[in-house]
């Protein structure tokens, strides 16, 4: 049950020594290899329990079941592509071990926020998963622009463990467990001046995770991050770090929260709406590639909120929840796979700006037929894997018991359609625009292969759904268990 | 039915120019099969497949044809073959590229015109879109980054409100047993839906498709994109695209949503008509031969728009028709354009002087075209115009203006031959090839056999499904 956790974290331990063994020239030495034999044995026993692993409980805090199964294996997959890409990235790099040591600290952090069942669980997972990204960002020790990213993220994000951890506090006052479905059982019995400690409570857990999954308005850290971090360590928290966020947020929200007799529906979509807008009309006026990343990446962050705002259907089936799996499967292969294609880019081309990626086609053809594919895929064209987790979405949203259900799916379809604008401004970049220089430029196999890998999931997902729609919807069905669906 | 859609969803790989036409061919061929077998009269879908693709979330692959698609899926297959043979001389770089997502492309329209699951025709909807974003990108004249950009984004947020008309329909339907995306349950669903829901999800289709057709004022895109495609994809965009457009509003606008329907139909017919007019009197000004083509389309879809809108099964059957022909004629008039600016180097309307001297037999071609476009009665066209008004003033007697957008395509077109034809001819005699002859001759022969005896498609194809289907609608008449 618990091998995917026991292997993230030796290998985890064992790689950052691993770099003192240096075989003769060799400069890379063999801890990024341990490193990426941890994550693919991880998530080959993480795949092979969701298949034929029960569900069970350790500890009571410790839920495996098929929710945790799902996002340990998305998050892993987004740490492979991450080291994969790493291993040209940090080559020649001196801490390369420490590097592939924290990636693999930092992913075993999140996969057990996502597996946490009880509050004080999460709150080491939340710790584990933030500190090694931290000293991720600044890994580039020399370069300032990683130093000042670190420090911003550093300051936010020790901001939303504070408030997680007042959140914490107030709901085991007010509750007397940390344990969520005791709370959910206590929570629905509140009445009076409690219930607005409840709502303090709901709020800071909403800030607290809001930073981590950048939505409106606890965004601001994400482009500077973005763009001054190494550009895969910045795939890690847009896909990584960001989706883990959100898998404790839904824990704790759905399971826990859902009994409190107030309306927080209607305020994470109000949320939604403003996360996606922002996202969408801010990256159209970006002039860097990580930032329009960002940008957009807090667009879909808008996307999954839906999920939040709209768990169950008037059906009864979870339907939107089973959308917000879904496109966090879908968005975590696309994004990381984006930004390593931006890392592919940025290592190869001086400027980070689109200017660059004029004319990129002729330059590096399959980069930029890869990123044709993600925009595309993050844009909700058919049959990508992206249409069919926003339609589920969306269908969610108007198939919900709430009035506002109907508008939420306007509003959130009009920036999809909104969205294509600066998708294809870039696509056009690259594939009509004359380049500055139009000599080749080498793609290195670590980039190209995750590349790949991504853009043959994308068409996997995108034109025979069905098994994964009925992944996301048992995954859906198993966090929100017992009630029957 | 399936059977064009998987063999080229199959055959998309990088294909050369053989390959390429070859592919077209077979599927014309195919789709002369499928006109074989089917059963004239019937009005039910028919050929139909299923498979289950993923029903977990209702969405279904269902493809069949009636006598609504069958006039739109042989055009698509000729004008796809023909499109594709016209290439040969028009597109020079980048060829497996062009004919892979030529492919790509045909497998979408196809799609478009048989699929009988609303997700599945949005998806075969927006794979039409991608392709021709690429045609304009990079195979298109000197303005092609802004005019496939505009494209892209104006047919892509059109799409994006369709959409929300579709998932609006599975979950506003969900309470009538359960949800589906399937078109034939919808058909019998969403009729029964309140008021408010019917206007709002037909409101949210009709945009979608009102981009696509394109109505004013959303036209905009349309003649920038025409005019700086290749001619062949020219072909494609007036041909087939702008049909997708006119499908969608009768298959799901008109079909779906009965009560709708009565209430908003003043407002579609008069958009229809206001189309009508401003196409044909802005084709007055353009200088470009392009330009006016495109904009003959803008005029003739208002055809299409006012003749659904009519509600009665006259304007219905007459629209389809219309599709049909005017997709024929305009499709001959871009490529003879494109011709025309391969051997003079200019496609400016006041420059083009004597074409009857320089290329005779192009000019003969040119001038049935135009003939066929105004509507001259010997061609498809007319019978589908004049059935268009007719439906138009059984409707209403307001609907007399109608009669001004013909009178203004006439004079147009004749301002034009008048400058290009009968003008003194300069320099030497230039002929085209004789196989770009033969292909532009193929245009005008379903137009001409359909002008004179159009019983077989009009009268056992179209318009039992129609009457069948409004029928159903609107039981005691309108």
């Amino acid at each position: 049950m618990l091998t995917p956790f026991l292997t993230i974290a030796t290998f985890g331990l064992l790689v950052t020594p691993a770099g003192l063994i240096r075989r003769g020239k060799n400069p890379i030495g063999i801890a990024p290899y341990a490193g990426l034999t941890g994550l693919v044995i991880a998530l080959g026993s993480t795949i092979w329990l969701g298949f034929y692993g029960g569900p069970s409980q350790i500890f009571g805090g410790f839920q495996i079941d098929l929710f945790t199964y799902f996002f340990t294996g998305v998050l892993l997959l987004v740490s492979l592509f991450v080291a994969i890409s790493s291993l040209d990235f940090m080559k020649g790099d001196t801490n390369t071990a420490p590097y592939f040591g924290l990636l693999l600290l930092s992913t075993l952090g999140m996969i057990v926020l996502a597996a946490s069942m009880d509050l004080i669980l999460l709150y080491v997972g939340w710790e584990l998963m933030s500190i090694p990204t931290y000293a991720l960002t600044a890994i580039k020790k020399k370069d300032p622009n990683s130093n000042e990213a670190a420090v911003k993220f550093f300051v936010l994000s020790a901001l939303s463990s504070a408030l997680l951890v007042y959140a914490i506090s107030l709901t085991f006052g007010i509750t007397g467990s940390t344990n969520l479905p005791t709370i959910a059982s206590s929570l629905g019995t509140l009445t009076g001046d409690t219930r607005s400690f409840a709502l303090i409570a709901i709020v800071m857990f909403v800030a607290g995770f809001g930073v981590k999954m950048a939505v409106v308005p606890f965004h601001m850290w994400i482009p500077d991050a973005f763009e001054g971090a190494p550009t895969t360590v910045a795939a890690l928290l847009a896909a990584g770090a960001k989706m883990a966020a959100f898998a404790a947020a839904f824990r704790v929200f759905i399971v826990a929260m859902s009994t409190v007799n107030i309306d927080w529906y209607s305020t994470f979509a109000i949320v939604a709406v403003a996360t996606m807008t922002l996202g969408n009309l801010a990256a159209l006026m970006q002039k860097s590639f990580t930032r329009l990343l960002a940008y957009s990446s807090i667009a879909q962050a808008g996307y999954v909120m839906i999920a939040l705002s709209v768990p169950i259907t008037a059906g009864g089936v979870p339907l939107g929840l089973a959308g917000g799996l879904f496109h966090v499967l879908n968005y975590s292969i696309v994004k990381t796979a984006a930004f390593v294609a931006a890392a592919a880019v940025a290592t190869r081309l001086p400027l980070n700006t689109l200017d660059s990626f004029n004319g990129l086609a002729r330059r590096m053809p399959q980069t930029a037929f890869n990123i044709t594919v993600f925009f595309l895929a993050l844009a909700g064209v058919p049959p990508l894997n992206g249409f069919f987790s926003k339609v589920m979405l969306f269908t969610g949203a108007v198939y919900s018991p709430y009035a506002w259900g109907g508008y939420l799916a306007i509003a959130a379809l009009l920036n999809s359609g909104f969205s294509m604008s600066y998708y294809g401004w870039l696509i056009k970049r690259m594939y009509f625009d004359d380049p500055m220089d139009s000599s080749k430029i080498p793609e290195p196999r670590a980039y190209t292969s995750v590349m790949w890998a991504a853009t043959i999931l994308v068409f996997i997902i995108g034109l025979y759904p069905d098994p994964w729609i009925r992944l996301v919807q048992s995954a859906a069905c198993s966090l929100r268990s017992p009630v029957p669906c | 039915m399936a059977i064009p859609t998987f063999l080229l969803g199959k055959r998309r790989a990088g294909l050369a120019k053989i390959l390429g036409i070859g592919t077209t061919a077979a599927v014309f061929g195919v789709s002369l099969v499928i006109v074989g077998l089917f059963q004239y009269g019937n009005p039910n879908f028919q050929l139909t497949d299923t498979a289950n693709w993923a029903s977990t979330f209702g969405l279904n692959y269902i493809v069949g044809v009636d006598g609504i698609s069958l006039p739109l899926l042989i055009l698509a297959a000729l004008l796809c073959l023909l499109a594709a043979a016209g290439s040969r001389d028009m597109i020079s770089i980048k060829q497996p590229e062009y004919y892979a997502l030529f492919l790509v492309f045909e497998t979408g329209i196809i799609g478009v015109f048989t699929s009988l699951n609303l997700i599945l025709f949005y998806v075969f909807w927006e794979i039409v879109l991608i392709p021709m974003f690429f045609f304009i990108g990079i195979w298109g004249g000197p303005r092609r980054k802004y005019a496939s950009l505009k494209f892209l984004i104006f047919t892509y947020a059109g799409s994006a409100i369709m959409l929300f008309g579709f998932i609006a329909l599975y979950a506003w339907t969900g309470s009538q047993g359960a949800p589906s995306f399937d078109y034939s349950t919808l058909l019998t669903r969403a009729a029964n839906l309140t008021m408010p829901l019917q206007v709002a999800a037909s409101l949210a289709t009709f945009v979608g498709f009102a981009v696509k057709l394109p109505i004013f004022p959303l036209h905009t895109w349309l003649p920038d994109a025409h005019v700086e495609a290749p001619a062949p994809v020219s072909v494609l965009l007036a041909g087939l695209l702008l049909k997708m457009g006119g499908y969608g509003l009768i298959r799901y606008n008109l079909l779906l949503f009965p009560a709708a329907d009565k209430l908003l139909w003043p407002v579609f017919t008069a958009i229809g008509l206001i189309t009508m007019v401003y196409g044909a009197s802005v084709a007055f000004v353009a200088q470009d031969m392009k330009r006016m083509i495109a904009l003959t389309s803008v005029n003739h879809m208002g055809y299409v728009l006012l003749g659904t809108f009519t509600l009665g099964s006259i304007g219905v059957s007459a629209a389809v028709f219309q599709m049909f022909a005017h997709g024929l004629a305009v499709g001959m008039l871009f490529l003879m354009s494109g011709y025309i600016h391969e051997h003079t180097g200019t496609r400016n309307i006041n420059e083009l002087h004597g074409l009857r001297g320089k290329m005779p037999r192009t000019t003969l071609l040119l001038i049935l075209a135009s003939m066929a476009a105004m509507a001259v009665p010997g061609f498809a066209n007319f019978i589908s115009e004049y059935q268009v008004i007719q439906g138009a003033l059984s409707a209403n007697y307001l609907f007399g203006f109608a009669i001004l957008a013909p009178a203004l395509t006439v004079g147009y077109f004749f301002w034009m031959l008048r400058r290009v034809v009968m003008t003194p001819a300069e320099g030497p005699k230039n002929e085209i090839h004789l196989h770009s002859q033969l292909i532009l001759t193929a245009f005008l022969v379903p137009l001409l056999v359909f002008g004179i005896y159009p019983a077989p498609l009009l009268g056992s194809a179209i318009k039992p499904t129609v009457d069948h289907l409004l029928g159903v609608l609107f039981p005691g008449g309108k």
